[in-house]
């Protein structure tokens, strides 16, 4: 048992991984951990079908009986769903491991939602998403560390922050952990920080996307420019429109390929001052840390350009996809502990908040430079 | 402040993180052919 739990403490739920439980890990067979996954897979899809439930409920109530109910998506019922059993009931340890398991359904789907994608648009979309998130990088990443001294943060802490707002949140903090050498309490708290940032942005992003009247491919962009977690920035993105959505999987994706530079020249910095280890094989580290569902995502999309599948088979791929999400948003509120998020105490959080604040003004600006330049 | 990660729990996790990559990719991949290949006719949303 994870010992933890053992003691009695609430612990945060495993963050952008598949954990299987620690004491079966060599004991068990392939089989066992698979069915380890199980009931938190299907709490997974319980509650993400319960959201599509209530979205299908309010439009019956509404239109059949003209009964006032809440015109909420369900992208949004499936996290509120999430968020009210993680933070009122305290779920069982057996259902742990198959809630991680919502990164999984997330990486699906964007591969999935490939088929929506020609390649020309593919080139077009990532190639402007590519120059927008160089410049995003430069300035999130000083920001993050000029914040970071400024509020006394540890070094380490900051360049963990720093990795994480400017690359791709939970991820990019993990991958960064081991290669800068990292205190696993820092680690800890720079997770948390992300994560009650991204809770913030799902609920501020569309309300300020409808304000500034923005597009669908414009807010897409700027909402996978500025969202840390993959996971947050799919659902900040769906909840102001399908475009939006994939348009925002499209620029984050392009933003989490910069993992592997990124993580490295943190890594070459610490290991410059003695600090941590040195990579002996950069190529290697490269790929490694490389998040390879995006090879998936290019690779559905160039099938779908080369005529592989008929309109209707395209239909049903994109079809798929949202099923896929659908586990994945519930996850998103699942894991979500309100409680972590503000035990972390205030100097990484208002540091993210600030520096978050920064990226988000500043990729703003960038997406209305670029979509005016592109009506010129 | 919150409880740290166990180191475990993160090295684990890393590993099994790049299998999700995989998987993810492997079930695409399949049930792009089966659609492909009219196993699977319709799917609904």
């Amino acid at each position: 048992m994870d010992s933890s739990a053992a003691s009695g403490k609430r612990t945060r739920l495993p963050t952008q991984t598949i954990p299987v439980p620690s004491d079966r890990t060599h004991a068990a067979s392939r089989q066992r951990q698979l069915l380890a996954l199980l009931p938190g897979i299907l709490l997974l899809f319980a509650v993400g079908l319960a959201g599509k439930g209530m979205e299908w409920l309010g439009f019956w109530l509404r239109s059949a009986h003209h009964i006032y109910f809440p015109q909420i998506e369900y992208v949004l019922w499936a996290i509120l769903l999430g968020l009210a059993v993680a933070n009122t009931v305290r779920l069982p340890e057996i259902v742990r491991p198959g809630l991680a398991t919502y990164e999984l359904w997330l990486k699906l789907g964007i591969v999935l939602v490939g088929a929506k994608f020609l390649l020309g648009d593919l080139l077009h979309l990532g190639g402007l998403s590519l120059l927008l998130v160089a410049i995003e990088l430069v300035m999130s990443l000083s920001v993050m560390t000029l914040l970071g001294r400024i509020f006394g943060l540890k070094p380490k802490l900051t360049s963990l922050l720093a990795i994480g707002s400017s690359i791709c949140g939970v991820t990019a903090i993990m991958a960064a952990q081991g290669a800068i050498d990292s205190e696993e309490q820092d680690t800890s708290t720079a997770i948390a920080a992300i994560l009650t940032l991204g809770a913030l942005a799902l609920f501020t992003f569309p309300a300020i996307g409808h304000a500034l009247h923005m597009g669908q491919q414009s807010y897409g962009i700027w909402t996978g420019l500025a969202v840390d977690n993959t996971a947050e920035a799919t659902v900040t993105g769906a909840l102001y429109g399908d475009l939006a959505g994939r348009v925002a999987i499209l620029a984050k994706t392009a933003r989490s390929s910069f993992i592997g530079f990124v993580v490295l020249g943190y890594a070459v910095y610490w290991a410059s001052r003695g600090q941590a280890k040195h990579v002996q094989h950069k190529a290697l580290f490269l790929w490694q840390k490389f998040p390879k569902f995006i090879l998936g995502f290019v690779a559905i999309s160039v099938l779908a350009t080369a005529g592989f599948f008929s309109r209707s088979q395209l239909g049903s791929l994109s079809n798929l996809s949202k099923w896929a999400f659908l586990p994945a948003f519930a996850g998103v509120g699942l894991r979500t502990q309100l409680r972590d998020l503000l035990d972390q105490g205030w100097r990484p959080i208002l540091t993210g908040v600030l520096g978050e604040i920064f990226i988000a003004l500043v990729t703003l600006g960038l997406v209305f430079a670029a979509t005016h330049g592109a009506r010129q | 402040m919150a409880a740290p990660l166990k180191e475990t729990r993160i090295n684990q996790s890393r590993k099994l993180a790049f299998n999700a990559d995989v998987v993810a990719i492997t079930i695409a991949l399949a049930l792009a052919a089966l659609i492909r290949l009219n196993v699977i006719h319709h799917i609904g949303w």
